[in-house]
């Protein structure tokens, strides 16, 4: 229990996936404009990440590593996540058209987010059990939200004031994000 | 995944319909300024920030996403009568996870310290959209000369932008520059006493953001 | 041949095709740079045991622990310690004299600050080690007998703590 929970605290906080580890870049600086997309989007994530994770790792350990072919992850992993999407967009289209409607369009950019295939990654990388890779998704899901729904909040009130011309758009983002990462640094160490 | 593309396409001086059948100089050349991947697309930017705080590891993974490039964009221009519209994303992405893990077993076999070092950000070139973005906008349209200019051009683009801001992150950070082990100088006052600020994420996050904005203010590139 | 494009399987089959032979070209290299690795890094930890132990012959591999064989005689025993630091997993080789007191310990691979956390792998830290019982690995705060680099007290606690509590489990299972 002591290692899950430090697992999900590693992940979300001190190993923010965002701000330390870097995955999930586009989206951050591309859906962090407007608070209400920046709560779709992460939980859009959170949900392929926490299903990708859990395919993902019972292929890796039931599969790959018996039959000692771990070097095929990256092509098994990447199509996994692909097909995922598609079916979890159309199983939500079907479903719940007030949800689909919210989130439908961030599901395909989600292929191309490297957050996702980087925690399959990691957790392959540290051979971590199913429950494990869950708690870890979950904690990545969760870290991707929180830093998506800071930046937007700060976007958002950036829009109102000045900043010199050449800063404005991207460069300020990217600033921003290094006094938010800073900030996140201080979580270091903590486990 | 369509929306992805569009974002990745939209440097349309690049790409546009008028450079079709012009020299392979001017695809190679394009990557580079006009239309780097980095500073100008904003793409691939998770290996960007990750990578550079040591310029041996913005070397590795630049070469890694040339031969990746490379790789997919000479397959997919010489596939692109045979691929089916409704599969291509898919075939895509098969063939550069292919080329991907092709580079990292050869990285592990032969060059294991930067094998190391690079860690999953050498299995995460496959999500890096240049290279699917490039597939799709350039690569299915034109034949395998230009394709491979053109892998050449954004390849050396992203290269260079990677070395740019790992010469920023390890001179400032540790107040030397070494490549490959070898020591190229030392600023006295400031390797005893680093400003390793720069080498940690947030470090990456200001660099690349003040270069961004010195780029603009100079006129390199253009404002939004 | 033109028909045979607008067919529905059309696409499943080159999908297919395309799959197949990316896995048959992987596993043909794979095949090839396998043993590579393998003679990599058994070289790679033949290195650390030679810095460590100088005179040594040959070394057996038996439950994760390097029996250190000179012309047929025990001179040490050592084995891998992993730890977390401030950046991320330390690989330490940790080698041990026939009385179990260390004799030197090695950083095979870690990614710490530079500049800062990464000064674990300097000698005048991990020379603190050498001579050490169990009992006395610890930083000076705790009460042991080594020295926290200025500055990087989580990457050296992570190393030291690593070290000890590897020999520890490593210690009970020494023949």
């Amino acid at each position: 229990m002591n290692n899950l929970i430090s697992i999900f605290i590693l992940m979300a906080i001190v190993n923010n996936i965002v701000l330390a580890k870097f995955l999930g870049l586009c989206p951050f600086f591309g859906v962090s404009k407007k608070l209400s997309n920046a709560l779709s989007m992460g939980l859009a994530v959170t949900l392929v990440m926490l299903i990708a994770s859990i395919s993902t790792t019972v292929i890796y350990n039931y599969l790959l590593v018996p039959f000692q072919v771990e070097f095929m992850r990256i092509v098994l992993y990447i199509l996994v996540i692909a097909s995922l999407v598609q079916m979890v967009e159309l199983a939500i289209k079907r479903t719940n058209v007030a949800l689909y409607n919210s989130l439908g369009i961030y599901l395909p950019l989600i292929t191309t987010n490297c957050a996702v295939l980087g925690v399959a990654l990691i957790n392959s990388t540290e051979n971590y059990t199913i429950l494990q890779s869950t708690v870890s998704a979950l904690g990545g899901g969760v870290g991707f939200s929180l830093v998506l729904i800071i930046m937007s909040g700060i976007r958002e009130k950036l829009e109102l004031s000045e900043a010199p011309e050449s800063m404005e758009g991207l460069p300020i983002a990217f600033i921003t994000a290094a006094m938010l990462a800073l900030a996140f640094l201080g979580f270091r160490g903590m486990i | 995944m369509e929306n992805k593309i569009d974002n990745c396409e939209n440097c349309d001086n690049c790409v546009g319909k008028q450079n079709f059948g012009k020299e392979f100089w001017k695809e190679f050349v394009k990557g580079i300024i006009l239309c780097n991947p980095v500073f100008v697309l904003a793409l691939g930017l998770c290996p960007t920030l990750a990578v550079t705080g040591t310029i041996d590891n913005a070397l590795g993974m630049g070469a890694g996403v040339i031969f990746v490039l490379l790789g997919s964009n000479i397959i997919i221009s010489l596939m692109r009568n045979i691929i089916p519209d409704l599969v291509r994303i898919p075939v895509f992405i098969v063939v550069i996870a292919t080329f991907v893990t092709i580079l990292s077993l050869l990285f592990e076999a032969y060059i294991p310290l930067l094998y190391e070092s690079l860690g999953i950000y050498l299995s995460l070139v496959v999500v890096n959209c240049i290279i699917l973005g490039r597939a799709e906008v350039f690569a299915s349209k034109n034949g395998m000369f230009l394709s491979i200019a053109d892998a050449l051009g954004i390849g050396l683009g992203f290269t260079i932008a990677l070395i740019m801001i790992s010469l920023f992150r390890e001179i400032l950070g540790t107040g030397a520059l070494s490549i490959f082990g070898f020591q190229l100088f030392n600023i006295p006052g400031l390797s005893s006493n680093p400003l390793g600020f720069f080498v940690s994420p947030p470090g990456a996050f200001l660099v690349i953001g003040v270069l961004l904005a010195v780029f603009r203010w100079i006129g390199v590139l253009d404002n939004e | 041949m033109a028909n045979f494009k607008n067919t529905k399987v059309y696409p499943i089959i080159i999908l297919t095709i395309v799959v197949l032979v990316s896995v048959t070209v992987l596993i043909f290299l794979n095949t090839l740079t396998s043993p590579v690795v393998e003679a990599q890094k058994r070289k790679e930890i033949n290195n650390q045991l030679q810095n460590i132990y100088s005179g040594m012959t040959d070394s057996e591999l038996e439950d994760e622990i390097y029996y250190i064989l000179k012309e047929d005689e025990t001179i040490g025993y050592a084995f891998i310690a992993k730890g977390n630091g401030y950046g991320g997993e330390i690989t330490i080789m940790v080698g041990l004299d026939k009385n179990l007191e260390v004799k030197d310990v090695s950083i095979m691979s870690h990614s710490e600050t530079p500049g800062l956390g990464s000064r674990v792998t300097e000698e005048s830290f991990t020379d603190d080690f050498k001579g050490l019982k169990i009992e006395n690995i610890a930083l000076n705060k705790n009460g042991g007998e080594i020295d926290a680099i200025s500055g990087a007290t989580i990457s050296s606690e992570a190393v030291v703590s690593a070290v000890r509590e590897e020999m520890k489990k490593k210690i009970k299972s020494i023949k």
